[in-house]
């Protein structure tokens, strides 16, 4: 077949931030490069363009706080039964892709940054429930992270890479879901992109950017801004 | 059975009878399956063997409007082995709820992607003339195993094609698909009994080739 190249109408919604330059704009304004403790997220960074590594070292960072959070959630001793077993890999699955990322960004002669250490609600880790509240927050907002930057990676193969991750953080959504007692818990049709303002929202408050043990409110957001279900049928409606 | 427990649980099967009943009643379409290379694979280092051969390439010939195309078909396939699932009456409760809602999920995809493809003038291929492997909605465990098996050519697919597609809006809607595959893959898992059934680090993306061959026995062609 002929090869063509196909513009979708009105997928916009798909992935927010249409550039590279408003992807990191929004996190140098933000202040997260200061705060990850990062050189590849400076304003110097950024008025290069960015590039597949800052990319990268976002999403190692948010692999980071996912991978502490289950971490200090296990330390925490409050879980138990199928909780326990869900949460060890969960665990086991961001580190694995922390060393995944950290890898990748070596072989590409880039920097990985340091894990800027995360401060976590008290209630988020006082009981399974505060547990399991608190990963329904942080899951959607990786997959949305991951959604959101993936039209921006140049590399086809660091593309192809960050699929596998993205999907994942998709499989935890559900496995976290079922904790939660949501019935089906495979409950949206399309997986939803977010913005780079509800990235940041969603993670601001464990970066030590708000006072950290009071960032339990603020984070409810990003977590109702990545449940909802995205309806491409209204982007491919017209020729339904 | 799992109506009170508000969550969705195992579905209540010979577990042991069902895997010899589907690896005998569908040889062919596990045979076809496993020469892919679809199921047991070490998906944990996945990531590092799509560093070093990643599965874009092999789609990159395609062009966006035919890998969209056999999205769609898989799409069909996926869909309407769902409906079939509901309509034979294999579930109740919240088991009947998720699939039932897979099913939707699937639907929806066929809708958004052959409304796409004709917005844009490019060809939408014909619903293929599906079949199955015999057995398939006799029993629950059949069409579970066979569900665990589709999920993973699905991911497969919409994470390898993902690379090659040009327009940046199809690489988006794509990889949001690929994640509701994903997440139907777990959803398969808890009622498989797997746990925990989150169990895989990397969602292993598949070659052209591996995918094809996986649903020709269905009916579905490429191109």
């Amino acid at each position: 077949m002929e090869k063509q190249t196909i513009n979708v109408p009105g997928a916009e919604g798909f992935a927010q931030p249409r550039t590279r330059r408003d992807f990191f704009k929004a996190l140098a304004v933000a202040g997260v490069g200061a705060a990850a403790g990062t050189t590849l997220l400076t304003s110097e960074a950024f008025a290069q363009g960015g590039g597949d590594a800052d990319i990268f070292n976002f999403a190692l960072t948010l692999e980071y706080l996912e991978r502490d959070f289950y971490q200090k959630a296990l330390d925490a001793g409050v879980l138990s039964g199928a909780a326990l077993g869900v949460v060890t890999n969960l665990r086991d699955h961001e580190q694995a892709h922390v060393d995944a990322i950290t890898a990748a960004l070596q072989g590409a002669g880039a920097t990985p940054v340091a894990n800027p250490g995360f401060t976590f609600p008290p209630e988020s880790l006082a009981s399974q429930a505060g547990v399991i509240e608190l990963a329904s927050v942080l899951e959607p907002t990786g997959v949305g992270a991951y959604l959101g930057a993936a039209p921006m990676i140049q590399s086809p193969d660091l593309l192809e890479a960050a699929g596998t991750i993205a999907g994942v953080e998709g499989d935890h959504v559900v496995a976290i879901k079922n904790l939660q007692g949501i019935v089906p818990p495979a409950n949206v049709a399309f997986a939803q992109a977010l913005t780079k303002d509800q990235v940041l929202a969603a993670i601001a408050p464990f970066m030590g950017m708000g006072g950290g043990s009071s960032g339990g409110g603020s984070s409810s957001g990003g977590g109702k801004a990545g449940s909802g279900g995205g309806q491409l049928p209204k982007s491919g409606g017209p020729g339904a | 059975m799992d109506v009170d427990t508000g969550r969705i649980s195992p579905v209540e099967f010979d577990r042991e009878h069902s895997r010899r009943s589907f690896l005998k009643t569908a040889a062919w379409a596990t045979a076809a399956l496993s020469a892919a290379g679809i199921g047991g694979f070490a998906a944990s280092t996945r990531f590092a063997s799509a560093q070093a051969g990643p599965n874009y390439p092999t789609y990159q010939g395609l062009g966006d409007a035919a890998i969209f195309g056999f999205a769609l078909q898989l799409e069909r396939l996926e869909g309407t082995f769902y409906a079939r699932g509901v309509d034979a009456g294999l579930f109740s409760g919240p088991a009947l709820a998720q699939i039932a809602a897979i099913r939707d999920h699937e639907m929806a995809h066929v809708d958004a992607i052959a409304g796409t493809l004709a917005a844009v003038g490019a060809p939408v291929p014909p619903p293929p003339d599906l079949t199955y492997p015999p057995g398939t909605f006799d029993s629950p465990g059949a069409f579970l195993q066979l569900a665990a098996t589709f999920e993973p050519v699905g991911i497969g697919a919409y994470g390898g094609a993902a690379a090659a597609l040009e327009s940046k809006d199809l690489l988006a809607a794509a990889l949001s698909i690929h994640n509701v595959e994903c997440q139907h893959r777990v959803a398969i898992n808890i009622l498989n009994g797997v746990l925990p059934p989150n169990n895989l680090a990397f969602e292993p993306s598949l070659p052209f080739g591996a995918v094809a061959e996986a649903v020709a026995p269905f009916g579905v062609t490429a191109g």
